[in-house]
């Protein structure tokens, strides 16, 4: 019979974060699945009495955790030996995970620690003749597998977004400790914390609910025969400033920057999009001043709806890649969308009323 | 004149590096050189091992540097009977390279204007409804004709289908395996260096600098590598062979190239059940528009390249390969047998048409040429890669005999090592029966075929003449051009609106005299940009200099025809600020045919267009071309 | 005397160029990439990051040492030389074994671990093992934490981003962590495992003199590589398909840009 362990993490204030909410979500829809599987959750922090009572409800027959001051910072040495001794004392055969910075740089360790395999990266998860099987890409998002393994433990690290998170009543619980001597040699490494981007990449936010893509476009010719580069960065700016969207870039505005050419300054190869960039993921995304052609719609894979501003009518996003191209002036638009965002904004903190 | 420093001139410390052999360009002809030249080097041939005079102690040391960022991006699709090929690598099959076959059948097929846009001459409209009226007795089928039987000297018979990519990319593996010689891709060369009359070795571009060329961030001068001998292999519109032209002019009896043509091609995957089998070579005339030369090679795993050729002497001012290549695959002959199939890789080049007759210097001291930038292609047969590479052969077996000897690499010794062997080869000879067979096209698709024939079948004797050759003939205008389709009012419009849209115009025009819209499907039928994207692949590394220059942009803006833009293969150059056209690098495929379509000349220098087109870094990044 | 330079071992494979399109295959010994020997290949972006980085500190630090330790297909990995090889100086360690993304990274971890064991000279004390945070074939991340598993490394680092040697000889280590920002850890020093994200060094020209200087190692590493068997043990891949997404797009021609400011307003506002 199948133990699924819930390896979680807390968060700075000890509780469950979000990501291991839909960890919790996994184990419990997987477990319907598997008939006579047991459920135990294994936490890792400083402190971790919040997460636990958190979890209460959460189905869990037991609740392991590995606590201490030594356990707070995400480390790989301290996080790695946490996960193995977890996975060891709750003898499991299936070891869920969030995908978040912290359990993808340990883990793969502690699948090793326990002779075990490791998946990342799951988007999704199925029953196939009784046994377990996940769903992730290859290739940067150009191909999907659906694949099984034999060898036990399995540790599946699931990509955020997946499950919505669980959110059951929390209520009293203790945990079982698990003990881990976090001795000097794994802690030759000191956690400073952490530090926002530099100004001028705070345009990334990957948990915004829009994304806007810049395309070349916007730095070309306009209909009176001249580009616009400035007006085309203020824009940009004012959009993002009043919608908090993030900001993507196609691929050939990011090597413009990289040519020193008067282009937009903002932008930097974190910023790509698309075949040879990232592939991130948000709800909505408006591309803007981009063709839609199929190398960059490859970076739209995980945006839900999608809308393009173009002035050709005949480019990719009108060929089933967006929901709605308007085929209109994307200064034009983008600066009336400015106007309407601005009316609409609530006074700034502070602000006298 | 344009701002653009010359990278010779600009007054920084170079560094320098010693080999014995420098190359510039590798496709079949360098690969002949080299698979040839490692025999020699190895000691393979029985007599001792080539050692190094730069490096004493060592093997020869040979270097070749490609433009493009790997082997075998940027060439073609081919079908020939490599014969030379063959004598260098004895036992090779086609089989040992991907996508390589052998010749099984042949057909020549003349397809007829289905959709009546085509512009076709009285003699040829007379010809095709004959052609309709006895269609059934003459097996005529998908409006298109089987003519019954093929001339020899077109006949590829015995011959092998290559992927010039894949077999250019087997080679280099080849080569480089070998560990006699490097191959360095992504390194352009920029200029030739001379000492004098004597070619000393060659100068590689500028890294790290902005779009003019000036430096900027991690400027890298481009190195002087130094060798006795410079094998200059860059091709139709290589820019260090037109240096050379430049330098030490051309012998009398040649001429400046004239006839061009620009060979669009794509690579689809073919559906389980097409008919077509590996090995199958089509070659198609008159559609779509009767000067337009189209093909299909059939190679194995159900993949197939086809494409068409656009020549200089096509007299349209919307002169558009990527258009017409749509066109001609939805060519109902064509379409029947690319029912399913799917772009898979796409790419254009330049061909040098004129061949022999556009033969420059071959050697002099320091410096050898061969393949097409040499005249060596043959417009008869219609083959190239074959003489390309036994001029490489060629040089190779003479400078193993000079180096051997101890002799210099000078013009005299070149000339007795390698020129008289090609002249005595049968690439010579073959080369003179086809000089003149193409001049009856510039009085017409007709005469251009019987021209053809007249020259194949003669031997080189007889061939349709085709009046001044001295001068290019000039483009008619659009108003001329589309006359009783658009009037000179609504061309004007539409200029303008193009102009102000940064647009070419050929979209438009075409649409407007007939030819119908194209129905994308996302599969063969795709936009331009995803053809560049998707099949082309085509992109370019930042930190190089604009290679497409417009020497007096003052010209451009009094330029009633700007073909440059309308020709571009990759939508590269569009209508800029003043009408001079503006050049985005990042789309640029290099295949060259804007310098032989830019119609305006340099002020007392009517042999140099006022485009120059220089090495430049990117392009096609597709080895299955 | 003996040296304070780091020897910097970078783990860093192949990846299909990234533009090329890509499709499934499968053959008798699982999946693989359709025409998979005729794509043209490109040193994995990560772990180029991660060599420029290598190269940049080696040049920084006196007596250091950069090695490539690479698996693949001998021929694939000759033709990405010609690339690689113009860019910064370095020793190959080659492997010849399956490189694609269909292998399981623990068994692409066993081999080059084993690689880098057999590195004469190699001192731990001074070892650096770097490479990317994940492929651009199998996406993982997991590779290079098993590689540094293997080789008993404690303090790994994953999507960094900056690696700043100090004066006490310690290392500040920038790694990517949600939200768009970095974790700032410190580490006593060598040996670290450190996945390296984008970094910030542009990619360095190409230079022919390190071309030649490095071709004089590269040939003989490709000759004498070892093979090493790599697949995937134990996995079971029901089917690899291609997304196929196909939208009905509302193509909007006539509306003002006011009007299509108040459509594109309303549609950001729903939730």
């Amino acid at each position: 019979m199948d133990t699924i362990l819930l390896l979680l993490h807390t968060g700075p204030d000890g509780g469950l974060t979000r990501a291991a909410r839909e960890t919790v979500a996994a184990g419990q829809q997987i477990l319907r699945d598997m008939p006579g599987a047991s459920l135990v959750a294994g936490v890792v922090g400083g402190q971790v009495q919040p997460a636990i009572e958190q979890l209460a409800s959460s189905g869990a027959s037991r609740l392991l955790a590995v606590e201490g001051p030594a356990f707070g910072p995400a480390r790989h040495a301290t996080d790695a030996a946490a996960a193995a001794a977890l996975i060891r004392s709750a003898q499991a055969t299936l070891v869920l995970a969030a995908g978040t910075s912290r359990w993808s740089r340990a883990l793969p360790a502690a699948a090793h620690r326990c002779q075990g395999c490791i998946d990342t990266h799951a988007t999704g998860w199925a029953m196939v003749d009784g046994s377990l099987a996940i769903t992730r890409w290859y290739y940067r998002q150009r191909m999907e597998a659906q694949l099984r393994r034999t060898p036990r433990p399995w540790l599946i690290l699931f990509d955020p977004g997946i499950f919505p998170p669980w959110d059951g009543a929390p209520g009293p619980a203790q945990a079982q400790r698990v003990e881990v001597d976090a001795d000097p040699n794994l802690q030759r490494t000191r956690v400073e914390g952490v530090q926002a981007p530099a100004a001028q990449a705070q345009t990334i936010r990957p948990d915004a609910d829009l994304l806007l893509v810049a395309g070349a476009g916007w730095t070309k010719k306009q209909a009176d025969g001249r580009a616009h580069v400035q007006e085309a960065e203020a824009l940009l700016l004012d959009f993002l400033a009043k919608s908090r969207a993030s900001l993507g870039s196609s691929k050939s505005l990011v090597d413009l920057s990289g040519e020193g050419e008067a282009v937009l300054s903002f932008l930097t190869h974190l910023n790509q999009v698309g075949q040879t960039g990232s592939t991130p993921r948000h709800p909505k995304g408006l591309a803007t001043c981009c063709h839609g052609e199929e190398p960059h719609a490859v970076g739209w894979r995980f945006i839900h709806e999608r809308r393009a501003i173009n002035l050709d009518p005949g480019c990719g996003w009108a060929r089933g890649k967006a929901d709605v191209l308007y085929v209109a002036d994307a200064f034009a638009v983008l600066a009336a969308v400015n106007a309407r965002l601005a009316q609409a904004a609530p006074p700034a903190p502070g602000t006298p009323g | 004149m344009a701002d653009t420093p010359i990278q010779a001139e600009m007054d920084v410390e170079r560094q320098k590096l010693e080999a014995d052999i420098v190359c510039i360009g590798f496709g079949p002809a360098t690969a002949g050189f080299l698979i040839e030249l490692s025999r020699h080097i190895g000691g393979e041939e029985g007599a001792p091992p080539l050692a190094s005079r730069c490096q004493p102690g060592m093997p020869l040391q040979v270097l070749c540097y490609e433009r493009a960022e790997d082997l075998g991006f940027g060439v073609s699709g081919v079908v020939t009977r490599a014969r030379s090929i063959r004598e260098s690598l004895p036992g090779l099959s086609p089989a040992d390279i991907p996508l390589g076959a052998a010749v099984t059948s042949e057909r020549m097929v003349y397809l007829l204007d289905p959709v009546g846009a085509s512009r076709r001459s009285r003699t040829v409209r007379i010809g095709d409804r004959i052609l309709r009226l006895a269609g059934g007795a003459l097996g005529m089928r998908d409006d298109a004709w089987e003519l019954p039987w093929i001339p020899g000297f077109l006949h590829k018979t015995g011959g092998w289908v290559l992927s010039m990519g894949q077999f250019m990319q087997w080679a280099g593996m080849r080569l480089m395996g070998s560990g006699l010689v490097q191959l360095w891709p992504g390194m352009p060369v920029s200029r030739a260096v001379l000492d004098g009359q004597r070619v000393v070795g060659v100068q590689l571009l500028d890294q790290g600098t902005d779009r003019q060329g000036r430096p900027s961030d991690g400027f890298l001068p481009g190195m002087e590598v130094r060798a006795e001998l410079t094998v200059v292999g860059d091709g139709p519109v290589g820019s260090v062979g037109r240096q050379l032209d430049e330098r030490f002019g051309r012998p009398s009896r040649s001429e400046a190239p004239s006839d061009w043509a620009v060979g669009m091609k794509m690579v689809v995957d073919l559906p389980e059940n097409s008919p077509l089998a590996p090995g199958a070579v089509y070659h198609t005339f008159g559609y779509p528009e009767p000067e337009i030369f189209g093909f299909m090679y059939v190679h194995p795993d159900r993949v197939a390249s086809l494409g068409i050729f656009v020549p200089s002497w096509l007299n349209s001012p919307v002169r558009t390969a990527y258009r017409c290549l749509q066109h001609w695959i939805q060519h109902p002959y064509l379409a029947r047998r690319l029912e399913g199939a799917r772009l898979r890789s796409w790419g254009a080049k330049t061909l040098q048409e004129s061949g022999r007759r556009a033969e420059p210097f071959l050697v002099g001291d320091g410096f050898a040429r061969i393949g097409e930038g040499s005249g060596s292609t043959n417009v008869l047969t219609g083959s190239g890669v074959d003489e390309a590479w036994a001029t490489g052969a060629q040089l190779a077996a003479g400078v193993a005999e000079l180096w051997r000897a101890g002799l210099p690499m000078s013009r005299d010794r070149l000339e007795a090592a390698y020129e008289q062997r090609r002249r005595s080869s049968w690439v010579e000879r073959e080369a003179r029966v086809a000089e003149r067979s193409r001049d009856g096209f510039r009085r017409g698709i007709v005469r251009g075929m019987l021209g053809m024939a007249l020259a194949g079948w003669t031997g080189g004797r007889l061939w349709w003449p085709g009046g001044s050759r001295s001068k290019p003939r000039p483009i008619e205008s659009l108003e001329s051009f589309y006359r009783g389709r658009l009037t000179p009012e609504e061309i004007d419009a539409e200029r303008r609106r193009s102009q102000s849209q940064g647009l070419a115009l050929h979209e438009v025009l075409m649409e407007r005299a007939g030819w119908p819209p194209i129905p994308h499907d996302g599969r063969l039928l795709v936009s331009h940009q995803d053809a560049l994207l998707l099949g082309g692949k085509v992109q370019a590394p930042p930190g190089y200099t604009d290679h497409v220059v417009y020497m007096d942009p003052g010209l451009c803006e009094t330029c009633g025809s700007r073909l440059c833009i309308e020709v571009c293969s990759g939508q590269a150059l569009r209508p800029g600020e003043r009408g001079v056209p503006a050049f985005d690098r990042e789309k640029c495929v290099h295949c060259g045919a804007c310098l032989w379509s830019c119609t305006r000349t340099l002020p007392g220098r009517p042999e140099r267009s006022n485009l120059d087109f220089r090495v430049g870094a990117g392009g096609l990044h597709s080895a299955e071309n | 005397m003996t040296s304070t330079g780091y020897n910097i071992v970078v783990c860093g494979g192949l990846a299909p160029d990234p533009l090329q399109s890509l499709e499934p295959a499968m053959g008798p010994s699982g999946p693989a990439l359709k025409n998979e020997m005729m794509l043209p290949v490109v040193l994995d972006p990560w772990a180029s990051h991660a060599l420029y980085e290598a190269a940049h500190l080696a040049g920084r630090i006196p007596g250091s040492k950069v090695w490539l330790v690479s698996l693949g297909h001998r021929g694939k990995l000759q033709q990405m030389m010609m690339t690689v090889a113009q860019k910064v100086p370095f020793e190959l360690v080659a492997i010849e074994g399956a490189a694609g993304g269909f292998t399981d990274p623990a068994e692409t971890a066993a081999a080059l671990a084993e690689a880098i064991r057999s590195i004469p000279g190699l001192d731990p004390a001074r070892l650096l093992v770097w490479g990317g945070w994940e492929s651009a074939t199998r996406g993982a991340g997991v590779t290079m934490a098993l590689v540094g598993e293997r080789l008993g490394i404690q303090d790994q680092f994953q999507g960094v981003d900056e690696f700043k040697v100090q004066p006490d000889g310690s290392f500040r280590i920038l790694e990517r962590v949600e939200g768009g920002q970095h974790q700032v850890s410190i580490c006593t020093g060598p040996p670290v495992l450190a996945g390296w994200a984008t970094g910030s060094l542009p990619e360095p020209r190409n230079n022919p003199q390190i071309g030649m200087q490095n071709m004089r190692s590269v040939m003989p590493a490709l000759q004498k590589a070892r093979t090493a068997k790599v697949g995937a043990e134990g996995v079971r891949f029901d089917r690899i398909t291609l997304p196929q997404q196909q939208r009905a797009t509302r193509v909007v021609k006539d509306l003002s840009p006011d009007q299509i400011a108040d459509e594109i307003i309303g549609w950001i506002r729903q939730p």
